[in-house]
């Protein structure tokens, strides 16, 4: 009987698939318009040889900041979660706090900090009488701030997964003399490996779609190209065309990781649920840890907003337009994650099916700000014409929506992973009990998945309140976010006065990433 | 949180924020103003002309051509009324995609010089920023820098500095060259200004200055306000650096230094056109021009217009009169010739 109603209902299309189709469709909708974009029209004249130079600097970013954010992330997640050191609580969230910075606003701080002319340089020589020998405008400095800014989403990540683990796997491997860094490489971190590959994943994809900071620190990826064609030479048919490959590499990342995760779902039904063995780091040990992440934070958040600050402390805000362009960001940062969150949950829990056509959909996460506003003009373009006179809450909700596609990633990679841990055993067991396939969803499904729901709703959050492209191409007449303001001080040159909107958008965050580690520390069961 | 709950929150958020737009008074005069100038000091400026003439201004500030695109996405029920750019190239690209109409106003035309307007009347500009150098006093001497041509002099072999390519106010620069030269010889000039690169092009005008004043170059390309803010900044660094780095006004042929402009036009559809011709006559006013001088340090496009404070220390200088929509239309042959000599 209950065979013959699975087969019934697979016939069928089920509500969660099509809620899923709905989601889907929202998000693609944008990316259709850039390849559709893509197709007809007329080019711009941009030398081979220079989108050839473009596309080489964004692989090679994307490599090195993909490379370093992996090994920062973990390590600094395997610290922490594992190990006792002095400092171990602090750092536990502070070393997610970078995530509360917009990876323009590094770039600006620490373009002007080791600016060749800037205060500290100067100063080097004139007293010391030398020099650094670097400074942070060219691509060393690009891959450093580049992965200051995205290893929080690594470590986030590789935090959760190490939480998880059973304490059964560590004392197999220890009795079979797997102990320290052994047991990290040979046996937690394979197991780490969805975790590992989704918090790489977005840092890539930011990595591959950022704009600001790699054009304040003067490298020139495709994203260069894709802004020149378009304002240069006016032809946004060229603008898309050259996000085709970064969409393409984008889809190629998301095929290898779910490719990677093919039969290696570990089953943890008859795990243990006993605290971790956490391991007590002795003297220097212990200083080096706590050396480590404190390195980090300083480099992440520390030192350039501090910078920025003590720079915006000579200037003299315009508070109430600072304070109403806050209260915007806050606005669309709640509503872009309610929508973001709603439709990435019924993507997620629809779609187990065809996961790899569910994760087109984060492909809005690795396309450029610029590009993905002209996918987004075109349907705007038809409510525009639909509604003339709609103004502020169409435009705002065109807003939300658009965060909504350029941010799925950020809630599905989380959500996903969430429903993991709904296991094979625990829908067959709401089906025996004879719910549908709908209300197995509801009653088990998403319970389960309520912690991942948060998590992802506080990334997307954090994320609005950083976003630049969307915002400033779609908001109604009289509308400014922190974002927005920052990026037209930046943009005139009036370096401390972008301080004062940047550091408003990191105190804006920091109840959310403070709340985020909070929850992922209490997130191992039995906890 | 339950999906109802998210639901009925997002809900109501979006009809609270629908209501409080649809609330507002339509009989108030208004006029829409796109704007990609982002000047803090252009707020008050906005709010006198609400004074003046009881005519509320509501604007989107934003890149040119995203604002471009996001009038030709309206098309025909765009509220834009007015697009105000800070390079003229950008009010070009504007008048091509068909976004401007022409505007005939006797006090447009009287106030702002022919060379400085698009003959149909399409854009005008209303404030002038020049595109010359910044100097080290201690290592070059005025008369070496008294022509673009030199820039691209062997004399200068790595100890130039400049920004990218596709800033605008270079591809207008080169625009000009062009203009004035033809394809071959500016094509040289570019050549000779990457051959005398002191490092490859990193930063803004800013920077630019300031690399001079480190000596790391001994002159710079830069846009006449940068300078002008420096040197009368509230930062005692800036200051002191503006009296070793002098300001020099190069030649083009011998007809005067390369100006740009800041200017707008009348959206094509605008709905409130009567309101858009006054903001921009509004613009052309000599309160406005001294306004945005004193503020932001560019020149008044307006020849009777004395420039304020700081900026009357440096606007005696020659002009060159080509036409700014001449250059303006050469931005995507700039942009091709600097890409090919490797200019980043």
């Amino acid at each position: 009987m209950a065979i013959k109603a699975t087969f019934a209902s697979q016939r069928r299309i089920s509500v969660p698939a099509a809620l899923a189709a709905i989601a889907g469709l929202v998000a693609l909708l944008p990316l259709i318009g850039v390849v559709a974009a893509a197709l007809f029209g007329e080019t711009a004249d941009i030398a081979a040889r220079d989108v050839f130079r473009y596309a080489a600097t964004s692989a090679w970013l994307a490599l090195f900041v993909g490379l370093a954010t992996a090994v920062l992330g973990t390590l600094a997640a395997w610290f922490i979660v594992m190990h006792r050191f002095p400092g171990r609580d602090l750092f536990a969230w502070a070393l997610a706090l970078p995530l509360a910075v917009p990876a323009f606003a590094l770039a600006y701080g620490y373009a002007d900090l080791f600016d060749v002319a800037g205060p500290l340089r100067m100063s080097m020589r004139g007293n010391l009488g030398f020099d650094l020998p670097f400074g942070m405008r060219g691509f060393g400095g690009a891959v450093f701030v580049l992965s200051c800014a995205f290893y929080p989403y690594v470590y986030l990540a590789m935090r959760a997964a190490f939480l998880n683990q059973s304490v059964n796997v560590a004392e197999a491997a220890r009795t079979l003399g797997c102990d320290g860094w052994h047991s990290l490489y040979r046996v937690a971190l394979p197991m780490a490996r969805p975790a590992l590959a989704a918090g790489v994943a977005l840092a890539v994809m930011e990595t591959l779609a950022d704009y600001g900071a790699v054009q304040f620190l003067s490298v020139q990826t495709l994203t260069t190209g894709i802004v020149r064609s378009w304002s240069v030479y006016g032809s946004t048919v060229s603008a898309a065309r050259l996000a085709l490959p970064l969409l393409a590499t984008a889809a190629l990342l998301l095929w290898i990781e779910r490719r990677g995760r093919q039969g290696r779902t570990h089953e943890s039904g008859n795990a243990r649920w006993r605290p971790l063995d956490v391991k007590q780091l002795s003297g220097s040990q212990g200083w080096l840890a706590a050396a480590f992440c404190l390195a980090l934070v300083s480099a992440g958040l520390l030192l350039p907003v501090g910078w920025l600050l003590w720079n915006a402390l000579e200037t003299n805000p315009d508070w109430p337009r600072l304070l109403r362009a806050g209260g915007h960001s806050l606005m669309l940062g709640l509503m872009g994650a309610l929508v973001t969150v709603m439709l990435a949950t019924m993507l997620a829990l629809g779609t187990r099916r065809l996961p790899m056509a569910a994760r087109l959909a984060s492909l809005g996460y690795a396309t450029p700000g610029a590009v993905m506003a002209i996918g987004l003009l075109a349907p705007a373009g038809i409510l525009w014409n639909l509604m003339p006179d709609s103004g502020y809450g169409i435009a705002i909700a065109l807003l939300v929506y658009a965060y909504a596609a350029r941010l799925m990633a950020a809630a599905l990679e989380p959500i996903d992973a969430g429903l993991t841990r709904v296991t094979p055993s625990m829908i067959y067991a709401a089906r025996s009990l004879g719910r549908s396939e709908t209300s197995s969803a509801f009653a088990v499904e998403l319970p389960v998945a309520r912690g991942a729901m948060l998590t992802a709703s506080l990334i997307v959050f954090i994320d609005v309140l950083k976003e630049l492209p969307a915002t400033l191409i779609l908001r109604p007449f009289n509308f400014d976010t922190l974002a927005v303001l920052a990026n037209n001080y930046a943009l005139d040159e009036r370096l401390e006065q972008a301080g004062t909107p940047s550091i408003l958008i990191v105190l804006l965050s920091l109840p959310a990433v403070i709340w985020l580690t909070r929850k992922i520390a209490f997130s191992r069961p039995g906890a | 949180m339950a999906l109802r709950t998210f639901v009925t929150t997002l809900l109501g958020a979006i009809l609270l924020a629908g209501c409080s737009g649809a609330n507002e008074d339509t009989e108030l005069q208004e006029v829409n103003l796109y704007s990609a100038r982002h000047y803090d000091s252009d707020l008050p400026l906005y709010e006198r002309f609400t004074e003046l003439t009881g005519i509320k201004i509501n604007r989107i500030e934003g890149n040119a051509d995203q604002l471009i695109a996001r009038m030709k996405s309206e098309g025909t029920n765009s509220p834009a009324d007015v697009l105000i750019a800070a390079d003229a190239g950008a009010l070009w690209r504007a008048q091509e995609a068909g976004l401007f109409q022409p505007v005939q106003s006797e006090t447009l035309t009287s106030r702002i010089p022919a060379n400085l307007r698009e003959p149909d009347g399409n854009w005008y500009g209303f404030m002038r920023r020049a595109r010359i150098v910044a100097y080290d006093a201690a290592k070059v001497k005025p008369e070496e820098i008294d022509d673009y041509a030199k820039l691209a002099e062997p004399r200068f072999r790595g100890k130039l500095c400049v920004r990218s390519s596709d800033s605008v106010y270079n591809l207008s620069l080169v625009g000009a060259l062009i203009e004035a030269w033809g394809e071959k010889r500016a094509e040289q000039w570019v050549s000779g200004i990457v051959a005398n690169m002191a490092r490859p092009p990193e930063g803004g005008d800013r920077d630019q200055i300031r690399a001079v004043g480190a000596g790391v170059c001994e002159v710079a390309l830069t846009n006449s306000y940068y300078y002008i803010r420096m040197a009368s900044s509230d930062d005692e660094a800036d200051r002191k650096l503006t009296q070793r780095v002098k300001l020099g006004f190069p030649s083009l042929d011998g007809k005067g230094a390369h100006v740009n402009i800041s200017g707008g036009g009348v959206a094509v559809n605008a709905p409130n056109k009567a309101n858009a011709v006054r903001l921009l006559e509004f613009f052309a006013s000599a309160e406005a021009q001294s306004h945005i001088a004193a503020e932001n340090n560019e020149f008044p496009a307006s020849p009777d217009v004395t420039a304020p404070s700081p900026v009357d220390s440096y606007s005696n200088f020659t002009a060159n009169p080509m036409g700014v929509a001449a250059f303006a239309a050469r931005q995507p042959e700039a942009q091709s010739l600097m890409s090919a000599a490797g200019w980043r």
